[in-house]
């Protein structure tokens, strides 16, 4: 597969293959990281958000 | 930014050439950034589809308004942007750890909040980040592109090299290998700071891959045609991963600063609290008379003195050459929101030079000048006693530094002087207060000299003739 449309700099070869190498297991932890919070969920643990971003909507 | 030398004849900033979507350029003193036709889709979608908005609502990206099109230089404009001025540019070499770590996070939460409005960053440069009241923000409009799912982040290998490269090996090598970023303009190679790491670091999930194996991949597959290679895709489940693996990465990244060369330089000093209280009283009062809009404070330690600056309305960049000194000051500013105090490192006897192609990407300390004042407070002795530097050439190197000069001369008798003087041979007959005065005197008009009480230090305000 290619970058479209192409990037106006070099992402090299490497740095691209080894992200498709990893893809599998970053996913994977995306997915745990979500059914834990779920299961602590259960248990009524609130996890809270790690990052501001999850904030935007409310006034900073 | 300073229009005089960093500019290329028709206005076009010299360091705003590699990216066709657009450029920066001045017109009668004023920052334009022109958005190119091939970039419209993108600028629209930035735009329109409210990340812009939020992007400035959170400080991280540089707010701007459209202007004119007629200012555009060229056919290719699709509009002309008037991005908001940046009071002081400074790069990712006079960045303290703490700096450079903020710097990071702040560039994969605004990948998070692209992503989250189908875009990208095409670019992870640390040199797009500058410090804006006090914040990480963006200041390249023109980063993002539209995602699509399936591909890697084009980003990843500038975001390694440019952030976690060098995080990695000032917290776990040694601080001072912040300065390859001086050398390697487009960040540390990562086979180089894989070698440079302890072992251990390969049993780090996040440093095994994102350095060890990324610097491993970098090399076997070097050049190669990656269609030939690649049958996987890169979901945005694996998208979000990977921004998670980095921001984990760097999160866990830490550095004290402990061992500080100037840290306890006020308890250890000959100085009393009478001495210390006059001295920012002095400080004070003339930054109240001059009310200079840019100050730089050189040498500034922590920033005890920049802030009696800041705290008059001026701006002030704090520079300091303790790595420890400058960390100490960043956090106290973040921690306080002090909006016009930028912490920098910077070592006087070898200031930031001018750097990348043609040397005119990123400015020398001096061009980024001159300031309108320049504070000097027990830094003199440094330069010319131990850096050996004569009193006339110091004064012509303040006179083009600033146009207001406050310098403390610390004599012969005082202690810290003594201290520099003890294992080498005294070779400054001319480093007496006659011999100062008479040197600054040929490039400064002095407006007040004042002994500093319950001590044998000097206070002056001076101004450039």
């Amino acid at each position: 597969m290619h970058f479209t449309p192409l990037p106006y700099l070099d992402p090299g070869s490497g740095s691209f293959l080894i992200q498709l190498l990893i893809a599998a297991l970053l996913g994977l932890a995306v997915a745990a990281r979500a059914s834990w919070s779920k299961i602590k969920g259960w248990f009524g643990i609130k996890t809270e958000p790690k990052t501001d971003e999850d904030d935007d909507e409310s006034s900073e | 930014m300073r229009m005089t030398t960093n500019q290329v004849n028709s206005g076009q900033l010299a360091a705003s050439f590699r990216d066709p979507s657009g450029f920066l350029f001045s017109r009668d003193g004023v920052l334009y950034r022109q958005v190119n036709h091939k970039y419209e889709h993108e600028y629209m979608r930035l735009m329109e589809s409210g990340l812009y908005e939020k992007l400035v609502k959170a400080g991280l990206l540089i707010p701007h308004v459209e202007v004119d099109q007629l200012q555009a230089l060229g056919e290719a404009a699709f509009k002309v942007i008037q991005p908001e001025r940046v009071p002081f540019i400074s790069y990712p070499y006079e960045w303290s750890f703490g700096q450079l770590k903020d710097a990071a996070l702040g560039t994969l939460s605004i990948q998070r909040r692209a992503l989250k409005a189908g875009m990208s960053l095409k670019d992870a440069s640390a040199y797009n980040i500058q410090f804006v009241r006090g914040k990480v923000t963006l200041i390249d409009t023109l980063s993002f592109e539209l995602y699509k799912e399936g591909q890697p982040w084009v980003a990843y290998r500038q975001f390694c090299q440019h952030f976690l490269a060098p995080l990695a090996l000032m917290a776990l090598k040694d601080i001072r290998l912040n300065q390859l970023l001086r050398v390697y303009i487009d960040g540390v190679p990562l086979d180089l700071a894989s070698q440079l790491l302890p072992g251990a670091t390969r049993f780090n999930f996040g440093l095994l891959t994102h350095i060890h194996l990324h610097a491993g991949a970098q090399k076997k597959y070097a050049g190669e045609e990656v269609r030939s290679r690649g049958g996987g895709t890169f979901g945005r489940q694996a998208m979000n991963g990977l921004i998670d693996s980095l921001d984990a990465t760097v999160r866990k990244l830490d550095w004290k600063p402990g061992g500080t060369e100037w840290g306890n330089y006020y308890d250890i000093t000959n100085y009393s609290e009478a001495a210390f209280e006059h001295k920012k009283q002095l400080v004070g009062e003339w930054v109240k008379q001059v009310n200079p809009a840019l100050a730089w404070d050189l040498g500034a330690n922590n920033g005890v003195f920049s802030r009696v600056v800041s705290a008059a309305g001026s701006f002030v960049v704090s520079f300091d050459i303790d790595p420890a000194a400058v960390e100490q000051n960043y956090r106290h500013a973040k921690s306080e929101k002090e909006a016009n105090l930028l912490p920098l490192l910077l070592d006087l006897t070898n200031p930031s030079p001018a750097l990348g192609w043609a040397n005119r990407e990123r400015d020398s300390f001096g061009l980024r000048g001159p300031a309108n004042m320049v504070l000097a407070l027990a830094v003199i002795h440094h330069l010319a006693i131990s850096n050996n530097v004569p009193l006339p050439q110091l004064a012509d190197f303040f006179a083009e530094t600033g146009e207001w000069l406050v310098i403390e001369f610390v004599p012969k008798s005082d202690s810290q002087v003594q201290k520099l003087l003890v294992s080498r041979e005294d070779v400054f007959p001319n480093y007496t207060r006659a011999g100062f005065e008479d040197a600054f005197n040929k490039r400064f008009n002095i407006h007040s000299a004042v002994d500093v009480r319950e001590s044998e230090r000097v206070l002056y305000l001076m101004q450039g003739k």
